[in-house]
């Protein structure tokens, strides 16, 4: 393996790393997104409900 | 919520910025800087090293400020800022060992070597992982942020034991490149090596407080639906 190569190796396995831990995050984070829209919040419920 | 959109905006300019700036680095680092005149190209992969367990570094310290508060205070944020920093950590320390693995075989001739500071690192990434596993572990969230924010102090003791081992043990590793005690960082290294290696620090230092910002608010997301599901259920 030349130096270049070593190089390559080590670029690529970070930036594709960060890369699938970006979507992943950004997948859990939709998701939790989805979740808390479809709960209803008692605290607005309730606020509604005063008004 | 009024102040959820400023908060996304100020994100995203930190991830558009994030995001130049390790375009950036990769260009100077990858094309500009120069080859080292001992290691030739494969001294590169200090662009990335480096920077990377910084980023680990620092995100432990913030698993540090944020347990001792936790502890302290006993406030929520804190808990999250600590889990969050903790994740990040984690992948930041992996990915610094997979660098130095990939750095040390061109130049040692071995993949891994039981290094003192090779092993402290280990080590940490082992602490940290144990955070994580232990608070997937204990179902009572209080108990399991109190656990884990004790792990997370005395996991930190192990920093500071990793920056002197080049100090204290005879190791492969070479001694710090830029943190060296009574020395400025332009002394031990050459302003065109220099300049790449600060651009690419400052580029993943960006990009952990973009990436803190997504999971601490996802921190705060996943506490706020358990509270919904808690208040339903009640």
């Amino acid at each position: 393996m030349g130096h270049w190569s070593f190089v390559a190796l080590a670029y690529g396995i970070v930036w594709s790393v960060i890369v699938v831990y970006f979507f992943f995050l950004k997948r859990r984070y939709r998701k939790a997104q989805m979740q808390l829209s479809a709960l209803p919040s008692t605290r607005t419920i309730e606020e509604h409900e005063q008004t | 919520m009024p102040a959820a959109q400023p908060v996304r905006k100020r994100r995203g300019i930190l991830g558009a910025l994030s995001l130049v700036a390790i375009g950036i680095g990769l260009y100077w680092g990858l094309v500009i800087a120069p080859p080292d005149a001992y290691q030739g190209e494969v001294q590169r992969i200090m662009y990335l090293h480096l920077p990377s367990i910084l980023t680990a570094y620092l995100s432990y310290f913030l698993v540090f400020i944020g347990s001792c508060m936790y502890l302290w205070k006993r406030e929520k944020r804190d808990d999250i800022l600590a889990h969050s920093a903790a994740e990040i950590g984690v992948l930041f320390t992996a990915l610094t060992i997979i660098e130095g693995s990939i750095w040390g075989r061109p130049t040692w001739g071995v993949w891994w070597t039981w290094d003192a500071r090779l092993t402290l690192t280990a080590i940490l990434l082992l602490i940290y992982a144990g955070y994580l596993m232990l608070r997937s572990l204990i179902e009572d969230e209080s108990r399991a942020a109190s656990a884990a924010a004790v792990l997370g102090i005395v996991g930190f003791l192990d920093i500071p034991l990793i920056h002197m081992s080049v100090y204290w043990w005879r190791t492969l590793h070479q001694p710090p490149s830029i943190l060296q005690p009574n020395k400025a960082p332009w002394e031990n290294i050459a302003w065109p090596l220099l300049i790449p290696l600060l651009i690419n620090i400052v580029a993943f230092l960006l990009l952990l407080f973009y990436l803190l910002s997504l999971r601490y608010r996802l921190g705060e997301m996943r506490d706020e639906i358990r509270m919904r599901r808690l208040e339903q259920s009640a």
